[in-house]
């Protein structure tokens, strides 16, 4: 019996020690960053009505995120999220949010993944495409993305800085991303009767999607900043702080002189007990 | 003549207690003193029109000028931080002002800025002294030369030994506007006149 308690003591002691350990590593492992992806929504479809999009959790019908008449050519900021199951529905501007989505899609958010939900191609074949997007390039290169959404003009040809990224892109599809050259240049982009030219900055380092729109005269062009760092991140650490209030140990000198003193006097202390002569009382005693 | 005698055993006593006292303090200094600074100081929230730019082109988003974070009490004007020689973060040239990395986008632009301050001068705090007592939910907000603010929500703090400092987390492309807030952290090492590690304030901008 008395063993058996004392067992049970020792182990419940040896579980404190365990238990304190584990709890650093739960909190780190529960830091928003390491689990964060991004979502951001867009009408793309020139002849589909402004719609409400919403966002939801998978497996919980409260939407997340609501944007209520999104009219074509908008595109929301991006949205970051825990990473997770997600489903995008997409209802008629001003329906209620209890009636059967016109469109919907699932969506996996990954750590650290960027994805863009798109509704592309005309009203009668209208579809809500999940774009997987790109944050980094390749060293000192731009990333450009193009995304035909002009049903004036069927097929679209992108030049960047004089140099064809994209030709002949359809109507309601999405380039792969190309990396370019940085500058500040001219971006052309032409259709069989129609053509738009918009002098842009791509910097090294970052990501972008053209969006090519029918605008009330035309083509326009729409550049968006999927991702941007810094082009050229410094190297290693930041030097940030001299010590003047980090923990210190104070100088021991003070202490040392004392016992340097201290060994002085007594040692003369000493020398004289022994080289003078006994005194005479001592010796009677 | 025994009153000599008296003395030298006294001077022997004294001598040894002497040496006691000495090492007893020597023993105490053994431990190390961590200076103490006043309670935290708080700042009203800074006022003016908040500009959340992160769809805007980065060309259009105006330079950083200060930064205000109330609920650590700091409140300083920004200045602009290249690379030194040898690639690394430049740092401020007082350690009571912090500065925006010219390299990172612009706060409120799309993208991950660099803010950097000192936490200490050889003798006392510096700007970020109390950085890594921000918690999730604070706020923190840049003053841009036009006037308009962008306004940050920390999300994590955290530290990074600075021998295996992690370029691409604090650094790397972001698809909305975040900030980044960087100072020293960690154990200071005499030897290496230098902190072994980094604190970062991983921010992102309200919308």
């Amino acid at each position: 019996m008395k063993i058996r308690r004392f067992i049970r003591w020792a182990a419940l002691l040896m579980a404190v020690p365990v238990l304190l350990l584990c709890i650093p590593k739960a909190a780190s492992a529960s830091t928003a960053s390491a689990g964060t992806g991004w979502v951001r929504l867009a009408h793309l479809s020139p002849n589909t009505p402004a719609v409400d999009v919403y966002l939801y959790s998978f497996g919980d019908s409260s939407a997340e995120l609501v944007l209520h008449h999104v009219g074509y050519g908008v595109v929301s900021p991006y949205e970051a999220l825990a990473a997770g199951q997600y489903t995008v529905g997409m209802r008629a501007a001003g329906a209620a949010d209890t009636t059967k989505p016109v469109l919907s899609a699932s969506l996996t958010v990954a750590p650290g993944g960027a994805y863009t939900v798109a509704g592309l191609g005309p009203e009668s074949g209208l579809r809500l495409q999940v774009l997987k997007d790109q944050l980094t390039t390749p060293p000192g290169q731009v990333l450009v993305r193009v995304i035909q959404a002009s049903l004036q003009q069927h097929a679209v040809t992108v030049t960047w800085n004089g140099q064809p990224t994209v030709t002949n892109l359809a109507f309601g599809s999405v380039s792969s991303y190309q990396a370019v050259s940085p500058a500040t240049a001219t971006l052309h982009a032409a259709g069989a009767s129609e053509s738009a030219n918009s002098k842009i900055t791509l910097a090294a380092g970052t990501v972008h999607t053209i969006v090519v729109l029918d605008g009330a005269k035309g083509l326009v062009l729409d550049n968006l900043v999927d991702a941007a760092g810094s082009d050229d991140p410094p190297a290693g650490a930041a030097a940030t702080g001299f010590g003047g209030t980090a923990p210190r140990v104070p100088s021991p000198m003070p202490w040392l002189y004392l016992i340097a003193a201290g060994l002085l006097l007594a040692t003369a202390g000493g020398l004289v007990v022994r080289l003078m002569p006994r005194p005479k009382g001592r010796h009677a005693a | 003549m025994p009153r000599k005698w008296q003395a030298a055993w006294l001077l022997l006593g004294a001598g040894l207690i002497v040496v006691g006292v000495g090492a007893a303090g020597l023993a105490m200094t053994r431990q190390p003193v961590t200076p103490q600074y006043g309670a935290t100081p708080t700042l009203p929230a800074p006022t003016g029109p908040v500009v959340a730019a992160s769809q805007r082109q980065p060309a259009q988003v105006s330079l950083p000028v200060a930064l205000t974070i109330p609920s650590i009490g700091v409140q300083t004007s920004l200045t602009r931080l290249g690379l030194t020689a040898s690639g690394t973060l430049q740092v401020p040239p007082s350690t009571a002002v912090a500065g925006w990395y010219t390299g990172s986008p612009r706060p409120g632009a799309v993208g991950s800025a660099v803010i950097a301050g000192h936490v200490d001068s050889h003798v006392g705090p510096g700007v970020f002294f109390r950085l890594s007592s921000l918690r999730p939910g604070d706020l923190a907000y840049v003053r841009r030369a036009d006037g308009t603010l962008a306004v940050f929500r920390v999300t994590v703090v955290r530290e990074f030994a600075k021998d295996t400092f992690p370029t691409a987390a604090v650094y790397g492309p972001t698809p909305d506007a975040e900030l980044r807030l960087i100072t020293c952290g960690g154990t200071f090492d005499p030897q290496l006149r230098s902190y072994l590690s980094n604190t970062v304030v991983y921010a992102t901008e309200t919308s």
